[in-house]
């Protein structure tokens, strides 16, 4: 392995240049690959290595060995990597797993970065970062050629190295901070093990392991925990053992059924569609950390210390984050989650806090309650509000049981905590949506005024949706499209030539929190699917990873569909009538881990994409307001 | 072959909350009336193939919230359209009186290049109601509001019981035609006709 010295890599040039004759070049003919873009006539294979092997788990039987080629089509450079079929060498492995793998032609114009490993002790490597920020798994030369790797590459695109680094080798745009960080990110070796480490299965699988690399485990853990990554193989086995499919609904299926025939839908097409950057469900070996089993009773009160207080806010909410609560115990955790209750406070402190607050209630409702007939008369702002919200409760919710059938008393409770809210909060009053938005609490809270003062908390976050000028839907629907260039930037294009940059489809969902599972125009609606929609509000309100996370489900729900999308040339009126009849069948938990997986690659991108005060963030508020706020105290 | 291209025809129903814009759309696309539409988030628009004669239009209907705080959203649903429909409920006087409003916004967002002469429909819907005895906008009324604004068109309906639904769209549809620019027309004589026919038959005002 004369190879593995290191090189300065100017002669690089030089060095392709005189091979360039040599055996390495030779006419592609790969026809093995249904999926693969390259059309076998024009393409020429610039680069190819044998035993290029991927190292899935620690087991050292577990290997897999494949051909790694560049290949130029047109003036394009694509990389792929075909894992060697019919020698399996260990029975652990699988065909199945080996396809997870592998690199189906991957374009040079989405790869940010590639590093190169050379250890004074073993094969050398290289890992593939793309632009989204996912990254392949290291590639082993175990015949060496990782020279030559680079140096054809450098032939076909512009790559420069990075300041930082002189093993990473940037491609295209490099100036990009994003890129900076991510491709001197190191994924470890230990992908798939490694992920286990939050499931409840991490003990079996520490066992299994060989104790001797525990502490490269750790940094692989910890660099994995930062990124929240979990590789494709992993999430496979982990599904398995979660038995996942049990909670897959029609949106699952739909969705791989739709993945199923992504292939034959290009094909019709004249125009290929651009390929997503971060395809989570192809090449990608990323993906957010496995859904846990939601946060039960007992596990709960190991949260509380022995007057009842929440520990530790935010173990809390990361808890809820990766599983909900249980139904049983949702009355007692949302008051907290919203901030309703003061998280450090005790059981008893609550119990007062109740009672303070429910009289409180009764007055303000009694503000209205006690409009005579004569006054309500010459009130017709009173009027208007009133008979808005008779029209939207009757038609809100009501083929869930517990506001369906004529004269249902929670209607009437709907009712009232809208109109006292309306007093309680007049500048902003009523507005449709809202009753959406408190229908979900009531049936939790059930109580009368804790429903109110838990829907008042939400509405601190999310009352803005609301506003008179609508600034704060225009808001959320400018990040959006912001955040659609940095995840997705061919969709971006896409949309912009569509004249869909407002991003309006998307208006509903981010008004009431994705809450319309079922279409609107629909007769034979489905039952309501509440518990899904709980489970995804309490996990939007711990504000866990962000507090925009429903900003980059929908960008996950978006990637989703953006095969159908594009493939069937959507316009902005199709593209919104998509939207809405999809909207009973996202499948939560699956987009969730997207929409986290997205959230961290994006980063502080992701941050900086999103203007300040934008929902469910707080108003950028002037001082003045804080030091009003101390003086209270 | 040109004959049988089937055209677009946008039309927008505007009105304040609660009137019934969403069960009309219904009414007429899926000759159903529902209790339990929920209030209308953002838009929505149903489509439905109508025919002229051998023409095949697709009708596109678009549903929008009828809050005032959501019509800054208009500008990107009304762009485009080619008739406007604007809905009151003849129990509610307030809704009556908001027509002017929705007129003139809608005018104002989807800035139409003729707006002296754009097509609106008026509907004054729930004329089911209470038997009649709970209305407070008359018929002479609201044709006297219609005949001010350049003889608007005027159907009383019933989203409900699905009373003049039919005979309201097509007069829409009609007039949404009507807007279409003439070079886009097949046959401009055909759609006289056919237009003259169904004046009889609908009792259409245009
Ligand atoms: N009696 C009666 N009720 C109607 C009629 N049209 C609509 N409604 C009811 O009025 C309420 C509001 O209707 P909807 O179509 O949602 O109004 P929108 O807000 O204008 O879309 C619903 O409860 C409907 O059932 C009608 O013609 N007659
Ligand atoms: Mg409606």
């Amino acid at each position: 392995m004369d190879e593995t010295e290191i090189h300065d890599l100017a002669d690089d040039a030089d060095y392709a240049a005189a091979s360039q004759q040599g055996s390495s070049i030779m006419s592609g003919n790969d026809t093995s690959n249904q999926n693969n873009p390259i059309d076998p006539e024009n393409a020429e294979t610039v680069y190819m290595k044998d035993h290029v092997t991927i190292h899935p788990s620690q087991y050292a039987t577990v290997r897999i060995s494949g051909r790694l080629k560049l290949i130029k089509q047109d003036s394009l450079l694509f990389m792929s990597w075909m894992p060697y079929t019919g020698q399996t060498s260990n029975a652990r492995l699988s065909d199945r797993d080996k396809n997870l793998y592998t690199i189906r032609a991957v374009s040079f114009a989405d790869i940010r970065s590639i590093r190169r490993h050379t250890p004074a002790i073993g094969w050398q490597y290289v890992i593939v970062v793309l632009s989204s920020g996912l990254a392949y798994p290291p590639l082993y030369f175990y015949n060496g050629g990782l020279r030559e790797f680079i140096a054809t590459i450098k032939q076909h695109v512009f790559i420069a190295r990075s300041a930082e680094d002189a093993n990473v080798f940037l491609v295209n745009n490099f100036q990009d901070p994003l890129q900076r960080i991510l491709s001197s990110m190191e994924l470890p070796r230990a992908l798939s093990s490694s992920s286990f480490t939050d499931s409840p299965f991490s003990d079996n699988q520490e066992r299994l392991e060989d104790g001797g690399s525990r502490h490269k485990r750790d940094i692989s853990i910890q660099v994995l925990e930062k990124f929240s990554l979990v590789t494709r193989f992993a999430r496979e086995t982990t599904s398995q053992l979660f038995r996942e499919n049990l909670f897959d609904d029609i949106g699952t299926n739909e969705n791989k059924k739709n993945n199923q025939e992504r292939p034959h839908e290009i094909a019709s097409n004249e125009a290929p569609i651009p390929s997503d950057p971060f395809e989570l469900d192809k090449t990608s070996l990323v993906w957010g950390k496995p859904r846990q089993p939601p946060l039960g009773h007992e596990e709960w009160a190991t949260f509380l210390d022995s007057e009842g207080r929440v520990e530790d806010l935010n173990a809390l909410k990361k808890r809820i984050f990766y599983g909900g609560v249980e139904h049983s115990i949702r009355k007692e955790i949302w008051p907290i989650l919203l901030g309703y209750y003061a998280y450090d406070s005790t059981y008893i402190e609550r119990q007062h806090f109740m009672a303070v607050k429910k009289s409180e209630y009764e007055i303000i409702r009694n503000q209205w309650q006690s409009i005579s007939p004569e006054q309500a008369k010459r009130f017709s702002k009173f009027r208007d509000r009133k008979s808005l919200i008779e029209k939207d409760v009757v038609r809100t919710d009501r083929s869930h049981p517990f506001y369906e059938g004529d004269e249902n008393p929670n209607v009437d409770l709907l009712h009232n905590i809208l109109v006292t809210y309306s007093f309680y909060n007049f500048d902003l009053g009523y507005c449709q949506g809202m009753s959406d938005l408190l229908s979900p609490i009531l049936f939790i809270m059930e109580d009368e005024s804790e429903s109110f003062w838990c829907f008042v908390s939400l509405m601190e976050r999310l009352g803005p949706n609301f506003n008179r000028d609508q600034n704060g839907m225009h808001s959320q629907l400018f990040a959006l499209s912001k955040l659609v260039e940095l995840l997705d930037s061919p969709l971006h294009s896409y949309f912009k030539q569509k004249d869909c940059l407002n991003c309006f489809f998307c208006f509903r969902w981010i008004l009431i929190q994705f809450k319309r599972q079922a279409k609107t125009f629909s007769y034979n609606t489905k039952e309501f699917e509440y518990d899904k929609l709980l489970r995804l509000w309490e996990v939007l309100w711990t504000h866990y990873p962000s507090e925009h996370l429903h900003l980059y489900m929908c960008i996950a729900i978006l990637k989703r569909n953006r095969a159908k999308i594009m493939g069937e040339k959507m316009g902005f009126d199709t593209l919104l009538q998509y939207i809405n009849e999809l909207s009973g069948q996202i499948e939560v938990d699956g987009v969730l881990r997207e929409a986290e997986a997205l959230c961290v690659c994006a980063g502080e991108n992701g941050v900086a994409a999103i203007p300040p005060g934008t929902p469910p963030s707080l108003p950028v508020e002037d001082e003045s307001i804080y030091q009003h706020d101390d003086e209270v105290l | 072959m040109a004959s049988r291209r089937r055209m677009l025809l946008k039309v927008i129903i505007l009105g304040d909350s609660g009137v019934g814009k969403t069960s009309l759309m219904n009414q007429y696309v899926n000759r159903k009336f529902s209790n339990q539409y929920k209030a209308t988030i953002g838009a929505d628009f149903l489509t439905k193939e109508i025919q002229f004669e051998d023409r095949l239009f697709t009708l596109q209907i678009w549903d929008t919230a009828g809050q005032e705080r959501f019509q800054s959203l208009g500008v990107a649903f009304y762009r485009g359209a080619d008739c406007c429909v604007l809905v009151h409920d003849v129990n509610v006087m307030k809704s009556f009186e908001s027509l002017s409003n929705w007129r003139e916004e809608f005018l104002i967002q989807a800035s139409p290049s003729d707006p002296e002469n754009f097509p609106f429909v008026v509907l004054g819907n729930k004329i089911d109601v209470d038997g009649g005895n709970s209305r407070v906008v008359s018929e002479k009324k609201a044709k006297a509001w219609c005949a001010s604004k350049g003889n608007i068109p005027y159907f009383e309906t019933s989203a409900k019981e699905g009373f003049n639904v039919e005979a309201a769209f097509e007069c829409i549809a009609k007039n949404a035609l009507k807007n279409e620019p003439e070079e886009e027309m097949y046959i401009p004589d055909t759609i006289d006709v056919a237009r003259e026919r169904q004046q009889k038959s609908s009792g259409c005002e245009c």
